[in-house]
């Protein structure tokens, strides 16, 4: 007989209730973990109630850096972060096998007081984030942000840029983040730490043998080559200091375990599992992981770590490849876990990373609304030799996701035609669960991309992780980025308004871009191209210039000992992680609002050069007007000029034209390591974010209207011809050679979908996806009703996810525009 | 002076007793949790409102 439970199981199963099938699917573990969480993404760029700024660590920081300040930059820092190590608080949730947070408390966010005054004042004005006693902690505030003032690294590199360019940048208009590691998006060199071979005490021997042969050079024959060597043991210092600290940051986690386990717990089955983190963290990180519990164990504490010296908005990584030898161990070889048991460990391996906050200056919350940054977790792909790498935890990741249903991490599954369907289906079924991930992306197409653009070998190449949401990035010695800035990110619509405007800004009033011509004396399209393409090459150029000094500088103004302290490259060679030097090169111009500037070129090519039926000087009185008064001749733009995505050539063609453009200049820009720029369409929220600060466009946009979805999206609702076109169109251009990747949003019918035909015509639609060459789509499969009743009730829809770009979020902590936004997305039938 | 080491809450190190954690029991809105803070044994408790004697 089918029970009262099992019945309202089917139901919700029935309604596509995903939230609810979770909640009571889910084991008692996972699900008291999972509610006790923290939410630290800010709801349409507010902090939820209850989240407090962590004042420990700030604390403790400043007292260790201004006692320190003899120190060179990277000794100085390890020491201030082993002082934060050693005495900051730390707690063991209930029911965790888990353990490490990067603040003191769980409701605590972290503040990084040494990044950017800028946001320190943030920080000190954010009404609700102030912890109690509030008076207390304002003057503490106070005091420590006179300290940093003119100190952090972004006051120092503003001191070094050119005043116009900082000026230009600082509007807010062109570009989005700093440039500095403060908050940037570091990868890891994974190969070095993640693979089993060496624990931290390793990586303090090896350094001693650097130090030994440095000291022996320095106390020998004298020569110029010696010069380098006095920085390079000051460094080697930092770093076996700040892995120290990280191995007794462990030992006290392991010693509070203890303490509970003997003098707290009661409960046999718990007391032993203290005493398991206890053992773990005895292991991890001072020695190689053992087992599953002990590898996660050692990544969640790099990952930690890692965030208590800089605010790390991306976590690139790839566990299913990296812990899968220990999973296949555990659960399939020495039959030491169950597959439950190991399905528990990877769902909190999962809220961990959702636990994360850091507090974000308001334009990051406005561009991230709902998560604290863009972790998209590889999953899938290939071997260094090739071979397929999916094994039996990318499977547990994929159904731990439909479990805990986090926003955060996100998955990005590299599908390559070597995938075995048994594992396409749990991609299917996270994507019909309504996560909105993972994400797919064409591993073939992204291997051959790293590859053509950086010179990464192949078979470094194969082992790329998301940097963030979209830039594959390899995990090898000279492969990984350390610092990736998100300032390198351009507001693109500038492009096409600026070669309207003569490069003035009509939002802020200034002149940004180059003078380009008045646009009313454009006598045909060509003219208005080539402004375009000055435009837009000025816009690189100056966002990457800024990033560029700014990663050049990072070592002296910032500093990452413990990201130097895990980097094979930095151990050998004694410098910081982040310096140029070492690393081939993977950088990238992420284009926020890209496809605007097609649609606007087509309109004026079709109406005004073409048909004639409009001239420059009207279009130009149109734009200034903000359309205002001129509502038919919108319209005209809007329903009678071409839009991307509908597999006409006319305004595809325009597409490919700028892509190609854009490419050519991105083999004449270089990043410190000397390698290209290529450019890489995609969104966050920053459509939303960009909606006020981009004047009126041809393609009939006002000023305030939130601009497309974002990377090679066609426009919300403008892609009339079906997905096929909408595939086709973004198959006209090369996927390797016009840019860095090329994000894609579709929104599907559940209803289509359910069921086996479901299935069966996803994987159509992803064969068809493959054979055409795209790198990238990610899909939305949550119906306008239940959206809708979110945005009404939406305590009762407070678990609906959707994909808003890069990343996912719960759609409720997203603003009403935004919401708006992803509702008003074409849902195409397969 | 009333000091940490009196408290029930403080647990010494054992290769070192003069220092140790403080470890408490926290109750939130939405978790439970023990917390563990470094403290010294003759750190003045008389101000403490969490101090217990043991
Ligand atoms: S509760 Fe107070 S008195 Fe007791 S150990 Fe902690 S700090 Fe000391």
């Amino acid at each position: 007989m089918v029970n009262a439970a099992t019945k309202e199981l089917k139901k919700h199963e029935k309604d596509q209730e995903w939230w609810w099938v979770a909640e009571k699917t889910r084991s008692k573990r996972l699900d008291y973990l999972r509610k006790a969480v923290w939410k630290k993404g800010a709801i349409g760029g507010a902090y939820n109630p209850g989240i407090k700024i962590d004042l420990e660590r700030p604390i403790l920081f400043t007292e260790a850096w201004k006692e320190n300040d003899q120190d060179p930059m990277m000794l100085r820092k390890a020491k201030a972060i082993a002082h934060v190590l050693e005495n900051i608080s730390i707690f063991i949730t209930d029911q965790a096998q888990l353990v490490g947070y990067i603040g003191s408390l769980p409701h605590t966010i972290q503040w990084y007081p040494e990044g950017a005054s800028i946001v320190n004042e943030e920080v000190y004005n954010e009404p609700g984030t102030v912890p109690e006693p509030k008076e207390k902690s304002l003057k503490i505030m106070a005091e420590i942000n006179d300290y940093w003032g003119g100190q952090t690294a972004i006051d120092k590199l503003g001191r070094v840029l050119n005043p116009e360019d900082l000026v230009k940048y600082m509007s807010g208009v062109i570009g989005w983040g700093v440039p500095t590691s403060a908050y940037g998006y570091a990868g890891k060199d994974y190969e070095y730490i993640l693979t089993g071979k060496r624990g931290f005490e390793d990586i303090i021997e090896e350094i001693d043998g650097y130090m030994d042969e440095a000291e022996k050079r320095t106390s020998g024959e004298p020569g110029p080559d010696i010069f380098p060597l006095y920085d390079k043991m000051l460094n080697w210092e930092a770093m076996q200091i700040i892995l120290e600290a990280s191995i007794n940051f462990a030992g006290r986690y392991a010693r509070l375990a203890r303490v509970i386990s003997e003098n707290f717990e009661s409960n046999p089955k718990r007391k032993e599992e203290l005493m398991r983190i206890s053992e773990t963290c005895e292991q991890v990180p001072a020695k190689p992981p053992r087992t599953l519990q002990e590898s996660f164990q050692f990544d969640w504490f790099v990952q930690t770590l890692a965030r208590f010296e800089a605010y790390e908005g991306s976590m690139p990584c790839r566990p299913d490849y990296y812990h899968g030898p220990y999973y296949d161990k555990d659960v399939n070889i020495d039959k030491r876990l169950t597959k439950e048991e190991a399905l528990d460990l990877v769902g909190e391996f999962m809220i961990r990373t959702y636990e994360i906050g850091v507090f974000a200056p308001r334009w990051a919350r406005e561009g991230l609304q709902g998560i604290t940054g863009t972790w998209v977790w590889t999953m899938g792909g290939v071997n260094k030799d090739g071979s397929d790498a999916c094994n039996d935890l990318t499977i547990a990741f994929m159904q731990a996701a439909r479990l805990v249903r986090v926003s955060n991490p996100t998955f990005g599954f590299r599908w390559h035609p070597g995938v075995k369907d048994e594992v396409m289906r749990e991609c299917f079924e996270c994507i019909r669960h309504g996560l909105g991930y993972p994400s797919m992306r064409n591993d073939p197409i992204l291997v051959e991309n790293t590859v053509y653009w950086y010179g990464h070998p192949v078979e470094e190449a194969r082992t790329w992780v998301h940097q963030a949401c979209m830039s594959p990035c390899p995990t090898t010695k000279h492969g990984f980025q350390p610092m990736r800035m998100a300032s390198a990110t351009a507001n693109t619509a500038k492009m096409v308004e600026y070669a309207l405007s003569d490069g003035f800004d009509r939002v802020v009033q200034m002149q940004m871009g180059p003078k380009t011509g008045d646009p009313r004396k454009f006598k045909d399209f060509e003219e208005l191209f080539q402004a375009w393409t000055a435009q837009m090459e000025w816009l690189m150029n100056i966002l990457v210039r800024t990033v560029n000094l700014g990663r050049a500088k990072d070592p002296e103004f910032f500093g990452r000992p413990f990201l130097s302290a895990i980097s094979e490259r930095s151990v050998e060679s004694g410098l910081d992680a982040v310096s140029p030097e070492g690393e081939r090169g993977n950088c990238w111009v992420t284009f926020f609002t890209w496809v605007e500037n097609a649609d606007s070129l087509a309109a004026v090519k079709k109406l005004v050069f073409d048909e004639k039926k409009y001239t420059m000087d009207d279009l130009i009185t149109a734009l200034e007007a903000d359309w205002e008064g001129h509502e038919e001749m919108r319209l005209d733009f809007v329903n009678n000029a071409p839009k991307w995505g509908n597999d006409d050539d006319y305004v595809d063609d325009i597409m490919v034209r700028c892509l190609k453009e854009v490419a050519r200049h991105s083999h004449e820009i270089k990043c410190p390591s000397g390698n290209n720029w290529p450019a890489l369409p995609e969104n966050v929220s920053g459509n939303i974010h960009y909606a006020s600060l981009v004047g009126a466009l041809p393609n009939g946009r006002r000023l305030g209207d939130a601009l497309y979805d974002g990377g090679v999206s066609p426009g919300p609702g403008l892609d009339k011809k079906g997905p096929s076109a909408v595939l086709k169109s973004c198959s006209k251009f090369d996927h390797i050679k016009d840019g860095r990747a090329f994000l894609l949003n579709q929104r599907l019918s559940p209803t289509q979908l359910s069921g086996e035909k479901g299935f069966k015509l996803w994987k159509s639609y992803m064969d068809t996806w493959a054979d055409l060459g795209l790198d990238h789509v990610q899909f939305n499969m949550v119906d306008d009703t239940t959206l809708r009743a979110a945005q009404s009730d939406p305590e009762k829809y407070a678990e609906v996810i959707v994909r808003v770009a890069g990343y996912s979020a719960h759609f409720v902590d997203i603003s009403r525009k935004t919401q708006d936004n992803i509702i008003q997305r074409t849902v195409v039938g397969l | 002076m009333t000091t940490c080491n009196e408290c029930t809450n403080f647990f010494p190190l054992e290769d070192d007793p003069s220092t140790g954690d403080c470890v408490q029991r926290v109750v939130d809105p939405r978790q439970a949790y023990y917390k563990a803070k470094p403290v010294d044994e003759d750190t003045d408790a008389s101000k403490c409102d969490q101090f217990q004697k043991k």
